[in-house]
């Protein structure tokens, strides 16, 4: 077992994290016993001056526990992972020379909180940095010192949205919370940091105007409401974490260990964290899976056709991942209004510190507006979301099946319409396929692929990629009513639509699938789709499954009366702040 | 001389000062008049040899402002760019520099035009102002500071307004409108005449609003579309034009706001090159440049410079004014094409040998001219040339004339033709 590797380089000491036979640096029992049996063989030398901590591994830190482990250990497995993690920690935190962490790559979890245990912190300014404790995302919390240290270091009313959220930060934004003491390039590094040890040892600001037994319990009250206007209580770890973040930044640090353990034991056996830690695995698979054997193409140019929500918000996506994209509307005003909602995207983003003023001004210098007949042949991908009419989307595929290149890939971003039947317009129709985002782009992870029985290997596989390379969550599937989501979705939607038929309240209705665990409520999210979006969806599905679903009279009637939904200022509610 | 082919273009609305355009710069407008070009053509931006744009007021966060606009328009890296000023005649700067390029072997398709935003030209702190602005910025403790916001006079505040500057001859300390003003005095050139001119500029664009589409492709702004020029004017007549003030002489002269070209934002981009890039692009040429010349004059009567230009360029290609299907003089002011249209009828006093010509009315800037569309300097130049190739397909003439006056006593003309 050979995972950390320890140099003498000068008068301070480097340590090594470089796990065997992985691209990865984890942290599982065997790396722990190695890191705790060289820290005891490191405080025998109280007459270094310092101890550097770094990665030799190309884009990673530490990337936490090996969650395999973590996910299956239970009972006293998991207790002495835990005690082992903490106590080796504190090990490193006790050392009596400064102690600094050179963070270029992913810090996260059990990275984090090794990095925590560090005097100093100093992070490479490079994207592939990334630092944040995820732990509440998988039911569970940061339990090797994690939730007790942060709070000391940054205060508590800092720490908590970073523990209770799970964010992941970038260098910069790590630095601006006081997480990390400076950002460099990595080429600078390990020089930066080792002028850390210099410093000494760290003394951590005094917080007890915040951190004392008053103070900490208001705070953590104001974090609890905000929490549960979330969760609704429904996720037990993050309010785990609360409690024990608001006790342990005060008071001897061991009692926050011993309270983070008993939380993590009991955390570890609810069903939320098995299903949390199930949907991160399948997820992860979703990521890696490969559908096809076929090679993907690369893809960089790429029209959307269609300035509306659905296409802005396409082209806004594809812009910001890089993408030249050509955005073709009949109207000049329609294309207005489509970059004002690019423009409105990118400023969020901007604000949001997602990107710098300049990258976002190039990003919508990516986007090419244009309504004229323009030549499509040096697209590699051209999507549509034009009106959801078979014989308008027919019209529309005809005419870029002749102004593309013959291998351009044909998308289109129909929620409802049988995609194969655009094939009888286009020629070579192996590069037709769908891919349905969902509204809104920016914020929706999934996408569906949907492959009709003429789509070639290829454009699949270059679907796939494609997807995954923007950042979304490809989910491939046939070319059937519904798709995957609509047809598990609609009769919920109806369902509950019938209920207000019979005169159920809508907020009641509501809050009762937002009680379950649903993001919206199912009234509020027909609103929000627009009841016309929705209706055609619904009777899409309703001619294929007569016996299983029908559409509802209401829907009809009320978009009769022109409330269909947020965009109109009406639906199931009225959009000034009271419900129907 | 080879031929420079002027294979495709297409230009922005031109925008009054402060209107629609406002809050671009002159990089936003050159990068959308080079993102529609590259569009409409659908060239693959990477054989393009270099970019050269004409800017007269170069944003300051701008700095070549050619690059900046190549780059944001999503032309490679490799293809480089440089920006050309020659005053009012940056934008045939640009074509003719392409030529040059092209003669001298060193490419043969060029992405060319000009781009300016009048809107953005800032205002400015004198030297002297800026030198205490700077004690100001090096003041460490607080008495320095105070010892340094003392030696601020009231006038310190008063910022130099740089599109005026842009506008005065330095040499001769004559604002333009100046030089308008001694040409229709020696030229006899009455306030009624370019009133006439005028109003005639605003109604020739009006009628040709469907055929000025054509070399517009609308800018999509978020929130706004902006489709068409908007300085042109559908009650612009020589009674109301008469009712305006003179700007520069207040007292005794002719020269107004109306009857001087407007000042503007916008841009035009076009793809010119050799023979070859044009059967290797397989795109039906525009037309094609067969000469051109640049000559200087008195910068006191700048306005005539389009006289010099025509007969150092008859020299150089043979070709008069007669030879011309169609001609295109920049309205600078009503005054100075006027006193062109007059010298160029009696061109002794002009001092060059030149046939006496009378240039027909119906051949001149059909379209209307600056006066209506308005006149981005950077921008013109190019503006001219497109019209007049645009012209030439439309009415199946065979050879244009481009010209323009330039600040500081300089004019250029252009010999344009189409088979």
């Amino acid at each position: 077992m050979n995972h950390i590797h320890f140099q003498l380089d000068g008068r301070h000491g480097v340590l090594s994290f470089d796990r065997e036979g992985s691209s990865a640096n984890l942290f599982d029992r065997a790396v722990l016993v190695e890191l705790s049996e060289k820290l005891d063989a490191l405080s025998a030398h109280p007459e270094l001056e310092g101890l550097l901590i770094r990665s030799a591994k190309p884009a990673i830190f530490i990337a936490g526990a090996d969650l395999k482990v973590l996910s299956t250990a239970q009972g006293e497995e998991l207790r002495d992972l835990i005690e082992l993690g903490q106590a080796t920690f504190q090990k490193l935190a006790e050392l009596p020379y400064p102690t600094v962490a050179a963070i270029h790559g992913a810090c996260v979890g059990g990275g984090l909180e090794l990095a925590l245990a560090c005097d100093w912190r100093v992070a490479s300014d490079a994207s592939a940095t990334k630092i944040g404790l995820p732990e509440t995302n998988l039911g569970i919390l940061p339990a090797w010192g994690g939730t007790t240290r942060l709070p000391r270091l940054i205060g508590l009313p800092a720490a908590l949205p970073l523990i209770l959220g799970g964010k992941i930060l970038v260098a910069k934004a790590a630095r601006a919370k006081g997480i990390v003491d400076a950002v460099v390039p990595q080429e600078n590094l390990e020089a930066h940091a080792l002028t850390f040890l210099k410093r000494g040892k760290r003394h951590l600001p005094n917080r007890i105007l915040l951190h004392n037994p008053v103070v900490a319990p208001l705070i953590a009250m104001k974090a609890r409401k905000d929490l549960l206007e979330k969760t609704r209580g429904l996720y037990p770890g993050p309010e785990a974490a609360l409690e024990i973040a608001a006790k342990s930044c005060y008071g001897p640090i061991t009692q926050g260990f011993r309270r983070e353990k008993e939380a993590i034991l009991k955390l570890a056996a609810r069903p939320e964290t098995h299903q949390l830690m199930r949907l991160f695995f399948l997820q992860e698979r979703a990521k890696k899976h490969r559908v096809v054997q076929a090679e993907a193409q690369p893809v960089g140019r790429c029209a959307v056709i269609g300035a509306g929500v659905m296409g802005a918000g396409i082209a806004y996506w594809l812009s910001a991942r890089g993408h030249e994209v050509v955005l073709r509307d009949l109207d000049d005003a329609a294309l207005a209004k489509g970059m004002k909602a690019i423009a409105k995207n990118y400023d969020e983003a901007r604000s949001r510190r997602v990107f710098t003023p300049t990258e976002a001004a190039r990003g919508l210098d990516r986007i090419f507006p244009t309504a004229a007949p323009v030549p499509l042949d040096r697209c590699d991908m051209v999507i549509e979301a034009a009106v959801e009419r078979l014989d308008i989307k027919k019209k529309v595929f005809a005419d870029l099946a002749a102004r593309t290149r013959p291998d351009t890939i044909l998308a289109t971003n129909t929620s409802a319409l049988p995609v194969h039947e655009l094939a009888e317009v286009v020629s070579n129709p192996e590069r037709l396929v769908g891919l349905h985002f969902f509204n809104p782009v920016h914020r929706m992870q999934l996408v569906e692929v949907v492959r009709t029985p003429q789509t070639s290997d290829s454009t699949l596989a270059t679907a796939v990629a494609f997807v995954r390379s923007i950042g979304k969550l490809p989910v491939v599937v046939r070319d059937a009513p519904g798709f995957l989501v609509n047809r598990i979705l609609m009769p919920y939607l109806v369902e509950a639509a019938k209920l207000f038929e019979r005169g159920g309240d809508p907020k009641a209705i509501d809050d009762a699938m937002l009680d379950f665990g649903m993001p919206m409520g199912p009234l509020r999210l027909l609103d929000e789709v627009g009841l016309d979006v929705a209706a055609h969806v619904a009777r899409t599905l309703a001619e294929a499954f007569p016996e299983r679903m029908s559409v509802p009279d209401l829907l009809d009637k009320l978009l009769a009366a022109g409330h269909s939904g947020r965009k109109s200022g009406s639906g199931f509610y009225i959009y000034d702040g009271r419900s129907t | 001389m080879a031929d420079l082919h002027i294979i495709a273009g297409i230009r922005t609305p031109f925008c009054r000062l402060g209107s629609e355009f406002d809050g671009l710069s002159a990089d936003d407008l050159g990068r959308h008049a080079c993102t529609s070009l590259l569009l409409r053509t659908g060239i693959d931006p990477g054989f393009i040899d270099e970019v050269i744009f004409g800017c007269v007021a170069q944003p300051a966060d701008a700095a070549n402002v050619a690059r900046v606009i190549a780059l944001r328009s999503g032309i490679p890296e490799h293809v480089p760019a440089a920006t050309v000023h020659r005053n009012c005649a940056s934008g045939m700067e640009a074509i003719t520099t392409a030529h040059q390029r092209m003669m001298a072997g060193l490419g043969d398709l060029f992405l060319v035009g000009g781009a300016e935003s009048m809107s953005s030209v800032p205002m400015m702190f004198s030297h002297a102002s800026a030198l205490k602005f700077g004690e100001l910025a090096k003041a460490k403790t607080a008495g320095q500071r105070v010892m340094a916001m003392a030696g601020f006079k009231p006038r310190d505040f008063k910022p130099r307004v740089g599109l005026q500057l842009g506008l005065t001859d330095p040499y001769s300390g004559m604002i333009m409108g100046d030089t308008a003003e001694v040409l229709a005095r020696e030229y006899h050139i009455t306030r009624e005449m370019q009133d006439a001119f005028a109003a005639e500029s605003h109604s020739k664009a009006l009628a040709a609003r469907d055929k000025l589409a054509e070399e517009i492709a609308p800018v999509h702004l978020p929130g706004s579309a902006v489709v068409k020029d908007n300085g042109i004017r559908e009650d612009s007549t020589p009674e109301r034009l008469a009712k305006l003030r003179p700007i520069f002489d207040r007292q005794t002269g002719s020269v107004t706001a109306g009857n001087s070209s407007q000042i503007t934002d916008g841009a035009v981009a076009l793809l010119v090159g050799s023979e070859d890039a044009v059967n290797r692009l397989g795109i039906e040429p525009l037309g094609r440049l067969t000469g051109y010349a640049y000559s200087g004059c008195d910068p006191a009567r700048m306005g005539l410079g389009p006289v010099h230009a025509i007969a150092l360029a008859r020299q150089l290609t043979g070709f008069s004014p007669e030879d011309a299907d169609l001609v295109e003089i920049n309205e600078a002011f009503a005054a100075q094409v006027l006193a062109v249209l007059a010298a160029l009828k009696n061109p002794v006093k002009t001092g060059h040998e030149l046939h006496p010509v009378e240039i027909p009315h119906e051949i001149l800037n059909r379209r209307g001219g600056a006066i209506a569309l308005g006149h981005p300097v950077g921008a013109t130049g190019a503006r001219l040339v497109l019209t007049a190739l645009h012209q030439l397909r439309e009415t199946g003439g065979h050879r244009a004339l481009a010209t323009l006056c330039v600040g500081g006593g300089q004019g250029a003309a252009l010999w344009l033709e189409r088979n």
